[in-house]
């Protein structure tokens, strides 16, 4: 079967006749990165799902103005991070509201979720991991786990490549600390 | 997705900073999907772009009617509309019978009509005699009921002491 480029599914999905047929490629292509990615944001499965299907809905919604002199997996991602930091924003709210922080809640959450089973040294990773700083955390998902080059990181984030690699660095430090030492 | 695959570095990267990190970064992570998960994401995502998009139609829909600028002009004209089949008509309703009911007589051959009229004006007449003999004052000479001669309207108007002049140009 010939796997269609990124720019050639766009074309398709321009075409009235294609659009759905060109989409469900798209989010065959990518539902997996970007739902892992999602994943390791928001820790619960249910709410990945949720923050998955609004990304492709913006994508339905916006791909027509896509300029493709962008590249758009660069652009995916970006729409992927936006919503994952809207969604953990509404959460901050919400742990405001019970008055513990999104960390413990997050850490809860991942306790109770019926779709994490790692082993105990994963559970701690991953509770390390919510604890970093925001930024942090989506620098060392997209280095540690999807393999992302910093240039790549620099043209979604909007971030220099040494200001990236310095956020890594100080990432993998603080988890070493928090998994191995502790 | 055509990511530049630079493993390598990457590996070496987090190697040199945390070797027992590095060992995990290959393992399963430990997050599961349900079963089919990724099969049905595609579908799912369709069905909520349509209900979505249906919404927005029915939204845009009340939003327009929401408009002053949109609704005035139509309740206005549903306002005259009502006017006009319902109120308009009734009164008119009340008019329209009575020409039709006149129309509807074929004086020339009603012969009950024409005797009616006769007697009217007959009626009418008489009434009016009556009503001159009360308006001539009684100690008048004329009397109302024989033939008048231009002497005695003369005479009349003289004592009602009136130009002569103005009563020959008659």
């Amino acid at each position: 079967m010939h796997e269609f480029t990124d720019i050639e599914l766009i074309e398709l999905f321009r075409n009235a006749d294609k659009k759905h047929y060109a989409f469900n490629l798209l989010v065959q292509k990518y539902r997996e990165k970007i739902y892992y990615f999602v994943r390791r944001m928001v820790i619960i499965h249910d709410d990945a799902d949720d923050v998955v299907q609004n990304i492709f809905i913006k994508v339905w919604n916006n791909l027509d103005s896509f300029r493709e002199d962008a590249k758009f997996y660069t652009w995916l991602y970006r729409i992927a991070v936006n919503e994952s930091l809207s969604f953990l924003k509404s959460k901050k709210l919400h742990s405001f509201l019970s008055l513990s922080s999104p960390e413990a809640m997050l850490i809860r959450a991942l306790h109770d979720d019926n779709y994490f089973d790692g082993t105990e040294i994963q559970r701690r990773l991953t509770e390390a991991i919510i604890k970093l700083p925001k930024k942090q955390q989506i620098v060392f998902n997209m280095r540690y786990y999807d393999d992302l080059s910093y240039d790549q990181m620099s043209e979604i984030l909007g971030t220099s490549v040494g200001a990236l690699k310095a956020s890594y660095h100080f990432a993998v430090k603080k988890i070493e600390l928090s998994v191995f030492e502790n | 997705m055509k990511i530049n695959h630079t493993i390598s570095e990457q590996d070496q990267e987090t190697d040199n900073l945390s070797p027992q990190l590095q060992l995990l970064r290959h393992e399963e992570s430990g997050c599961q999907v349900p079963e089919g998960y990724f099969d049905t994401l595609s579908p799912r995502i369709i069905d909520r772009i349509k209900e979505k998009e249906n919404r927005a139609l029915s939204k845009s829909g009340i939003l327009v009617f929401r408009k002053p600028v949109v609704w005035a002009p139509i309740v206005a004209v549903a306002i005259a509309a009502v006017l006009l089949i319902f109120i308009i008509p009734s009164k008119s309703n009340q008019i329209i019978p009575a020409y039709d009911e006149l129309a509807d007589i074929n004086m020339a051959y009603d012969a009950s009509y024409a005797e009616e009229v006769l007697l009217a004006e007959s009626y009418s007449r008489d009434k009016e005699i009556e009503m001159a003999a009360n308006i001539i004052p009684v100690t008048s000479s004329i009397n109302v009921n024989s033939d008048v001669t231009e002497e005695e309207i003369v005479e009349y108007l003289k004592d009602q002491d009136l130009e002569i002049e103005i009563i020959t140009e008659y």
